[in-house]
């Protein structure tokens, strides 16, 4: 008797919590939803690479310009050191003819 | 691991969405609630589809992240019991659904007046028919506290239906 009752109850129990159906609108939802999150995933992927891309060309300006700027100053400091070299030749030269005229006089001086 | 089954994630949420959505509809007692429940379990299925392995793995995992969803719905919301039986009424059983017995509807109501763990382990067994073994696997828990939950909510239960439900009542002799 008392296990009868236990089985009636518990298949009233299992009939009671027969699946339901799910809403009608559901399966729509999780499509539409499904399809949203799918673009936005895509585009936000897009965007992620264009910052990328953006950030790469911006390093490699600046990358250029830091480079260039050295060169730059490289290229300044050669000429102004040949510049230098050039100015210190013309001064040799010029103390060179001083001194043979310098010899010149007091030999001239001397007779 | 290397495995050939493919999935057609439309045909998934054919086959599922009663199960997910009636799930979570009797744990929340929320039909709102569980119509977004069952959107995130689905979505989530979406993003792990590729792991999914079988059609009893894809079950399986659907019916522990939507117990997973409804806990975690449950405890922020901390829904009274009393409201739930309204909700389902008003909306559960809505909107030319299947009829139910008078009796079944009663003792739907009872089972939303359960507390949580008994609910989610009475409705795993029979609703969605499991073992106690795989109610265990399914909410993460002890198998003897999953027997207990299940020995323990039937013997309330019961005892709800025979104090409210005249047709339960076995007076002996």
């Amino acid at each position: 008797m008392g296990r009868e009752t236990v089985d009636e109850f518990e298949r009233e129990l299992r009939q009671a919590l027969e699946r339901r159906p799910a809403p009608p609108g559901l399966k729509r939802k999780v499509m539409a939803e499904r399809s949203r999150l799918r673009t936005e995933r895509l585009r936000s992927r897009t965007v992620i690479w264009q910052r990328l891309a953006a950030s790469l060309a911006l390093a490699a300006v600046v990358g250029g310009g830091w480079v260039w700027r050295e060169r730059e100053q490289e290229r300044k400091g050669e000429e102004a050191r040949r510049q230098v070299m050039i100015a210190l030749r013309i001064t040799g030269h010029a103390l060179n003819q001083m001194k043979i005229q310098l010899a010149a006089h007091h030999r001239a001086d001397g007779e | 691991m290397a495995h050939d089954w493919h999935p057609d994630f439309e045909q998934l949420v054919d086959e599922h969405q009663s199960m997910v959505f009636s799930l979570a509809a009797r744990m929340t007692g929320d039909r709102g609630l569980a119509e977004e429940i069952a959107q995130d379990a689905f979505l989530e299925l979406d993003r792990h589809l590729g792991r999914m392995q079988s059609a009893a793995h894809v079950c399986f995992w659907l019916r522990r992240v939507t117990m997973s969803r409804c806990a975690d719905a449950l405890r922020r919301r901390r829904v009274r019991c009393t409201d739930l039986w309204i909700e389902i009424e008003e909306g559960h059983g809505a909107s030319g659904e299947e009829k139910q017995s008078p009796l079944g509807a009663r003792l739907e109501q009872m089972l939303s007046t359960l507390p949580e763990p008994q609910r989610a382990a009475l409705l795993l067994r029979y609703q969605e028919d499991l073992t106690p073994e795989e109610i265990a696997a399914t909410l993460d828990a002890p198998l003897a506290t999953v027997k207990s939950q299940l020995q323990r909510g039937l013997k309330l239960l019961r005892a709800k239906a025979q104090s409210h439900l005249k047709e339960f009542v076995r007076v002996k002799g």
